[in-house]
């Protein structure tokens, strides 16, 4: 690292991190506020709270053998988790061609583009998820046929697959929310994407072009990189959304996190702490992620200098 | 680029979808050599106490679960069942995603046009719970209809149409799920909630400080049958002769778990 030149152009040291009179004073108050919402709550919200209903739900012991394995809950969430990752990875690669092609020169990468963006944005979430699921991703599916591929894989394959996109009797269930939330979220990420290729100074594309760089050479070292840095905020709140936007794909039956909760609601008719449970496990997903985004954040600022 | 030519490309697109769409729906021959092909008969249904419900175990139990095993045994295939949101039931059969609704789907004029169905293989009866705090001193049944007086119901399901007929100046509140719909009931944010039978007698039970039967007759009786894309006329056959050796049989099974509540030990307890 090189030592600092301008120490006039650093932002001010002194954050304070002592408490005042006036904070302790802020803090009582919010404690009275929120003591007295959950009294209020208590005394018009008639419901007697039993939440040991709902742990074997979370993890059961399996009769056959004995042993704890995860129940309905877990596996819900696991399918939650896997839709995200592979959310993340996919509307992440159809977001950076889409944006490549929103701000391409020729007019019918700009023209699918920006129809895609377009058609996306402008219309609700929950009629796009029954539109593509019932219309499009109908279609789609039984082409691939990953269901029956799956099936016919050798047990090493599908030991993989169980892992990776969970079991292969829910596979086709799985690739469905998955490409819907995907092709929901790309068209996001595509604006967010732009957003970043726009903010590279031409300069930059000037001097690859003038060392000769090929195009596609420009693109992945000089205009990508710094596009992407520069997008990383708004891309990772992007990302936390599709984690939340997962949970509308269990309106088409994905078996996912939401889905499983209703599913328990209806067995033990436990309607608030399935709610609150399921709203507990996005919230550590979704924490997690941020706190992770908050260190690459860093990592680039650091780059940077 | 103009407006004219992205309004083109997106049109372009549309129309596109929709001849898809169109050729999935034209391509279908006799639905039984289908299932038997495949070796699987692909059965949608949606989670409602004691139809389809979730064991301690995780796994499905339940009077449809019951049928739709018979059935699939009976054809020499394995059953696949494919739990689906209520909402989009309809939608999903005609989408091609299973072979039949045994989902507990009461056959509606409104829901005929959309679907085929089998002959009746359950009778059912609405039945009516009312908040002991709103409802105690409202006359059964001319009382409830009134603009005061406020119903819930699970959304797209019949009973919710059943309150539109009997008590037209009645409002009514659509939830997505009846667990969600009792506690309304319950908190005293609504009078009274229409589903159908076991359910309102077991959640009185269940809250008989907070809830109470008007009557214990059947506010109106329906019939289920099994739901069909439509044009299937060998698959409907096959089914309603089904239905018709079997009689007995479901009649057995509808009153295990409509009469009683002998299953109740092997789900959790609420």
């Amino acid at each position: 690292m090189q030592p600092d030149l301008e120490p006039a152009r650093q932002p001010p040291r002194t954050r304070r991190s002592r408490l005042t009179w006036l904070d302790a004073a802020l803090a009582v108050l919010c404690t009275c506020a929120v003591g007295y919402f959950v009294w209020r709550t208590h005394s018009v919200l008639d419901y007697r709270w039993n939440w040991s209903t709902i742990w074997p739900f979370v993890f059961k012991i399996d009769p056959a053998s004995g042993q704890w394995v995860p129940n309905l809950i877990v596996e819900g969430l696991l399918t939650t988790i896997r839709l995200a990752l592979w959310g993340i990875l996919v509307a992440g690669v159809i977001g950076t061609l889409m944006g490549l092609a929103r701000t391409s020169k020729r007019l019918l990468p700009r023209l699918i583009a920006d129809s895609y963006v377009m058609l996306i944005r402008n219309i609700p979430p929950v009629v796009f998820v029954f539109v593509f699921v019932f219309f499009i991703a109908s279609q789609i599916m039984p082409v691939l046929g990953i269901g029956d591929r799956v099936r016919g894989a050798s047990p090493i394959a599908q030991w993989w697959i169980s892992i990776l996109f969970g079991s292969p009797k829910l596979i086709d269930n799985f690739f469905l929310g998955l490409i819907c939330l995907s092709v929901f979220s790309g068209a996001y990420v595509t604006e967010i994407v732009r957003a970043g290729i726009e903010s590279v100074p031409k300069a930059q594309i000037e001097a690859g072009d003038s060392l000769g760089m090929s195009r596609a050479d420009v693109v992945g070292f000089v205009v990508l990189p710094q596009a992407l840095r520069n997008v990383l905020p708004p891309l990772a709140g992007q990302f936390i959304q599709l984690i939340k936007d997962s949970s509308l794909v269990s309106l088409v039956s994905i078996q996912e996190l939401s889905f499983m909760a209703q599913d328990i609601q209806v067995a033990t008719q436990r309607v608030f702490e399935v709610f609150v449970f399921v709203a507990a496990l996005y919230f550590v997903i979704c924490f997690g992620l941020s706190q992770l985004f908050g260190v690459l954040e860093r990592r680039a600022a650091r780059a940077h200098r | 680029m103009n407006a004219t030519t992205k309004l083109l490309g997106m049109l372009a697109l549309a129309v596109g979808v929709l001849f898809a769409a169109d050729a999935a729906v034209a391509q279908q021959d006799n639905l039984i050599d289908t299932i038997k092909k495949r070796g699987k008969l692909q059965v949608g249904f949606s989670s409602f106490l004691p139809w389809a419900i979730r064991d301690k175990q995780g796994s499905w139990v339940g009077f449809e679960i019951d049928v739709s095993t018979k059935l699939a045994k009976d054809m020499g295939v394995e059953l696949d069942l494919m739990p689906t949101a209520f909402d989009g039931i309809i939608p999903s059969l005609i989408a091609g995603k299973f072979d039949v609704i045994i989902g507990g789907l009461s056959v509606t004029p409104v829901r005929k046009e959309q679907v085929d169905f089998t002959e009746a293989y359950s009778q059912s009866g609405q039945g009516i719970a009312a908040s002991r705090q709103l409802a105690s001193n409202l006359n059964y049944p001319e009382g409830y209809n009134d603009a005061k007086v406020t119903f819930v119901c699970r959304r797209g399901a019949a009973p919710c149409k059943t309150i539109e007929d009997k008590w037209p100046k009645a409002t009514v509140r659509q939830f997505d799920d009846d667990a969600i719909a009792f506690q309304e009931v319950i908190n005293g944010n609504a009078h009274a909630i229409l589903t159908s039978e076991p359910k309102p007698t077991f959640f009185t039970l269940q809250n008989p400080d907070k809830l109470f039967k008007p009557t214990n007759d059947y506010v109106t009786t329906s019939f289920e049958g099994f739901a069909l894309r439509k044009g299937n006329p060998a698959a409907m056959a096959y089914f309603n002769d089904w239905i018709g050796k079997n009689k007995d049989w479901l009649k057995q099974r509808h009153t295990y778990w409509f009469k009683g509540r002998d299953w109740a030990s092997s789900l959790p307890a609420s």
